[in-house]
């Protein structure tokens, strides 16, 4: 909980430019896990699936799901590869920092690159630019400026408002549970290492919480992609 | 004052999660004991609500960890 952070200060002489190493490590980990399992999953594809095809089309199934709920499928099939990511980043992302914290030279390299407000809040802030992109793109400007002023004028201010809140509770939801999540372990964990009565005390809180946060994980993309679905539904679909 | 102030924030947090999770769930199992086919739906319906009622009282946890060294 008081480890340090690996960041790099003044990159390239520019004063505000610092990266955290951490999580530059933590998303080229998650990417790369998330490439892995795609393509092992996707390969020598047959009619009647087994084993891993079978993994992934269960996978595209329940994303297709999540997208028919939002939105039509002719319009919601543009999304269905958006849709795909996030929830399997993010799935990945979150059961890393379960499995293992670790800790070198005092300070923390590998945890969920989703445990960091930086990541989070991008991803949020991805999700509603490529919303207003493609609402611009698929009904046209003026459908678009429109929109802010249906059902009744006078909510235009409230409609600006809401964008921001979208944007801050989409990415500080999926952060304060992680974050949260993350904690807890850290302290399990130095009571479970804190002598025997520690451990008596602490293995089985400690077990029954990694359990929740797996289950807290899969919620919280599950919930992401939803809401990133819904706002985007909001600004391309017809009939709000 | 630190540890106070966080220990008011999770409180307050803990009371406003319970009781906005205890009225979905109950809702929930009101429909599902009115249209027993439903259930899948209704449940994940319920999923989706506790995840979104859930997240201030998280983000009180979150600013109640950040105050609790002070």
């Amino acid at each position: 909980m008081d480890h340090g952070a690996p960041i790099v200060h003044d990159v390239f002489g520019i004063s505000w430019l610092d990266f955290n190493l951490s999580n530059v490590f933590m998303i080229i980990v998650t990417s790369l896990i998330v490439f892995v399992l795609s393509v092992l999953g996707a390969r020598k594809l047959q009619m009647k699936p087994t084993g891993a095809q079978n993994v992934m089309e269960w996978i595209l199934d329940f994303v297709k799901g999540i997208i028919n709920d939002t939105m039509d499928w002719k319009t919601g099939k543009l999304f269905l590869p958006l849709a795909l990511t996030l929830f399997t980043y993010i799935l990945v992302g979150n059961m890393l920092g379960v499995i293992t914290n670790g800790v070198y030279n005092g300070d923390v390299w590998w945890k969920s690159p989703t445990a960091d407000p930086g990541i989070t809040l991008t991803l949020a802030a991805m999700v509603i630019l490529l919303s207003h992109f493609y609402g611009i793109k698929l009904r046209g400007g003026k459908e678009y400026i429109k929109d802010y002023f249906r059902p009744l004028p006078f909510l235009f201010p409230i409609k600006l408002i809401e964008e921001f809140a979208n944007t801050l509770t989409l990415g500080l939801r999926l952060f304060g549970n992680l974050y949260a999540g993350e904690v807890l372990l850290a302290l399990l964990v130095g009571l479970t290492t804190s002598g025997f009565w520690g451990f008596i005390g602490g293995a089985i809180p400690f077990l029954a919480w990694q359990g929740f946060s797996i289950f807290i994980g899969g919620i919280q993309a599950f919930i992401f992609t939803m809401l990133a679905m819904v706002y985007i539904s909001h600004k391309v679909s017809e009939e709000h | 004052m630190g540890a106070l102030a966080a220990a008011v924030a999770v409180g307050l947090a803990a009371l406003g999660a319970g009781i906005g999770n205890g009225m979905i769930v109950s809702r929930t199992v009101e429909g599902i004991a009115r249209q027993p086919e439903l259930k899948g739906q209704l449940q994940t319906t319920m999923f989706i609500g506790v995840g979104l009622v859930e997240a201030m009282p998280i983000i009180a946890v979150v600013i109640a960890l950040m105050v609790m060294g002070n």
